[in-house]
């Protein structure tokens, strides 16, 4: 669905109808350098440069209702932003919008009961790192361990009740964004083979047209997904139930030759899916306990069924903050293969987080995760500086490394630094 | 059964009022009188946080500041409005009695909230000089005092009490010096111990009626061991506004102003 300009025009002019009082907004424009010191097979190009620009507004004309709404727009030097200037609201295109809306949102307030319906961020669970009971969080993963989350289109009804929280959830459909293929990051063994650069050499030296992969769409689910949760704040404890019914926002890729192209084709599909979650919060005298758990069934039997369980510690000591756990799996019923899931591959995978506050303005953080089997691992390092009120600086590294065979190991040429500059205001 | 009075330590809230009465008032008659004279249904403010490292002066935050009830049941939010990048990240604190209170804090740019635990409470407020256990009331009922002599703060009369908390596995301090005020018991000046150093002095500044209550407008604390300290001032300082109890819950918080 594509959403008309005037539509977001108009919101930028009933904001600014608005009392000052009732209306807020910031916004900010970053600008990010990407260098990869290893060439890929799938792609040679080792510098990237991408600019996003965001803009939020919220308005709340009466104590009972809001309106909010925030509007991206990105541009880059590699292709992964569509080139196409039309305003974007469903998310559900292979490449990353030029214009897009990632809020607006109307919000009616009655005691503890609210009602938001409206493109919207709906963030489920407890766990830092890997949440399997968030499920109206898709992501963009076209970056695969730098994931941003996207809005979904849905209506959300809270009510608050003492230390219960009861959300119901009604969304259309989101899909993750999965890694353009033949882009860096597109996954490797048992997903799409990318045609390693030596074999396309040789293919081109004999005259033959080199075979490429191209993305052949995806078909989406047509009906709603729903979800419910029930959530209890007690005396120093914190727990959670969640039940949804949906699709996976994470797809099972299906390939085929197309020989007039002369190339795999590839073909998304978003299979249903069941959840059955809870998770929980135990802080104690010297540390907090957290654990989170999802099993899932599918009616299609291409999809398996399985539980993925989150298990971790986390402790402020002086300007440390401190997270380390287990994410683990088991499987009830195997299901088709390949399916690209960042989030079963972050399963069987120990993880930690470690973030220091050096002062107001500086901060370092690290985060890093290794597979039980020793096969992958990734670490990645950041160092964020404020200057003045409204720029930041922010210099990080990922380091990738494993077989090929294991989810990290298959990104190994990824490794990267990159620089960022961001204006808020 | 005669029912304890309550008061509280009020780090960012507020100062107190009323003539003073007689000189030979132990400990925590002063105390009680102090926190007596600080009641109000509410409390709202615009607070500018300027946070000063050693070498000087390092940044600027706003936030607004609201509170509902008084004495140990209350409930305060308080919301960053400034600068961009932190604008809307907001903390709850629900005060107890009779232990330390509940906190979460809100960061809208992952959409999630986070629960911080009491270990964690010694932790620096974003930065700030302030720890989180700062920006909470502790009723006065959750602490034993003893009179520690007499001072001059900023050339008034004040008494020195000494506060050490009864269960002291609950805050980062050993123990606190208080100095209030004769002429109408304001809290001056607090002195925080972990174990015989200090670790934070906060200095009550500009010391003025508003609304009938003594209320200091800008709080200074100092953060002795790393030599840095935060001014915050308090601006459109109100009481008694009207507001209401569904503010102050879980779900408001998230709700983004």
């Amino acid at each position: 669905m594509r959403l008309h300009p005037a539509l977001f025009v108009l919101l930028a002019l009933g904001a600014a109808g608005a009392d000052a009082q009732s209306l807020s907004q910031r916004g900010f424009l970053e600008a990010r350098l990407q260098v990869y010191p290893q060439e890929a097979e799938s792609d040679t190009r080792q510098v990237f440069g991408d600019a996003l620009f965001r803009q939020e507004l919220a308005w709340q004309p009466s104590g009972w209702f809001s309106l909010s709404g925030a509007f991206d727009a990105r541009a880059d030097s590699d292709g992964r932003v569509e080139r196409s200037w039309s305003l974007d609201w469903s998310d559900r295109g292979a490449l990353r919008p030029a214009l897009s809306v990632r809020r607006l949102s109307g919000a009616f307030q009655r005691g503890g009961i609210r009602l938001e319906a409206g493109k919207q961020l709906v963030r489920w669970g407890k766990a830092d790192i890997l949440n399997p009971t968030d499920r109206f969080a898709p992501r963009d993963f076209f970056e695969v361990v730098d994931a941003e989350f996207l809005p979904v289109t849905a209506g959300r009804l809270m009510w608050e009740r003492g230390g219960d929280t009861f959300d119901v959830v009604v969304s259309r459909f989101t899909p993750s964004r999965t890694p353009a293929p033949e882009s860096r990051w597109a996954p490797g063994p048992g997903l799409s083979v990318p045609v390693p650069g030596d074999i396309r050499r040789e293919l081109e030296a004999l005259g033959l047209r080199p075979l490429s992969i191209i993305d052949a769409g995806a078909t989406y689910p047509s009906r709603a997904q729903a979800g419910a949760r029930w959530s209890h704040v007690g005396q120093g404890f914190e727990f959670s139930a969640a039940f949804f019914d949906g699709f996976n926002h994470l797809p099972l890729i299906e390939g085929r030759l197309d020989p007039a192209e002369g190339a795999i084709a590839l073909t998304r599909a978003y299979l249903p899916l069941r959840l059955y979650g809870a998770d929980a919060a135990w802080p104690f005298r010297w540390l907090t306990l957290k654990g989170e758990i999802g099993y899932f069934t599918s009616r299609d039997e291409n999809a398996g069924e399985y539980g993925i369980y989150v298990l971790q510690v986390e402790r402020q000591t002086g300007e440390w903050f401190l997270v380390g756990g287990y994410a683990g799996e088991f499987v009830t019923r195997e299901g088709a293969e390949p399916q690209f899931s960042p989030e079963r591959g972050l399963a069987k995978t120990f993880l930690g987080r470690a973030s220091y506050t050096i002062d107001a303005n500086r901060s370092l953080a690290f985060e890093g995760a290794v597979r039980q089997t020793g096969k992958g691992a990734y670490l990645e390092a950041e160092f964020s500086r404020a200057f003045g009120q409204h720029w930041r600086l922010t210099t990080a590294g990922t380091l990738i490394a494993g077989d090929r065979d294991d989810f990290f190991g298959q990104f190994r040429e990824n490794s990267n630094v990159r620089v960022t500059a961001r204006y808020s205001y | 059964m005669m029912r304890m009075k309550r008061a509280r330590l009020m780090l960012l809230g507020v100062v107190v009022v009323m003539a003073p009465s007689a000189s030979a008032q132990d400990a925590r008659q002063i105390m009680e009188e102090a926190q007596k004279r600080t009641e109000a249904r509410s409390q709202h403010y615009e607070g500018l946080l300027q946070v000063f490292d050693a070498k000087g002066k390092a940044s600027d935050k706003r936030w607004t500041f609201d509170r509902l009830g008084s004495h140990g049941t209350s409930k305060a939010v308080l919301r960053f409005t400034a600068p961009a990048e932190v604008k809307g990240v907001a903390l709850l604190v629900v005060n107890h009695p009779d232990r330390a209170s509940d906190q979460w804090m809100w960061t809208p740019a992952i959409g999630r909230d986070r629960r911080i635990a009491l270990q964690d409470r010694s932790t620096r407020f974003f930065g700030t000089d302030f720890s989180f256990e700062d920006l909470e009331e502790r009723d006065v009922s959750q602490y034993d005092y003893t009179l520690d002599g007499e001072e001059t703060i900023d050339g008034t009369p004040c008494w020195r009490v000494v506060a050490t908390p009864r269960r002291t596995k609950a805050s980062q301090y050993t123990r606190s010096k208080v100095w209030v005020r004769k002429d109408n018991y304001a809290y001056a000046q607090i002195e925080s111990f972990v174990k015989d150093e200090i670790a934070r002095r906060l200095h009550y500044r500009q010391i003025e009626q508003v609304q009938g209550i003594w209320s200091a407008r800008v709080l200074e604390m100092n953060d002795l061991r790393r030599k840095s300290r935060t001014l915050l001032t308090l601006e459109k300082l109100q009481y008694n506004v009207p507001m209401q109890e569904s503010d102050f819950t879980l779900q408001a918080l998230r709700r983004e102003r």
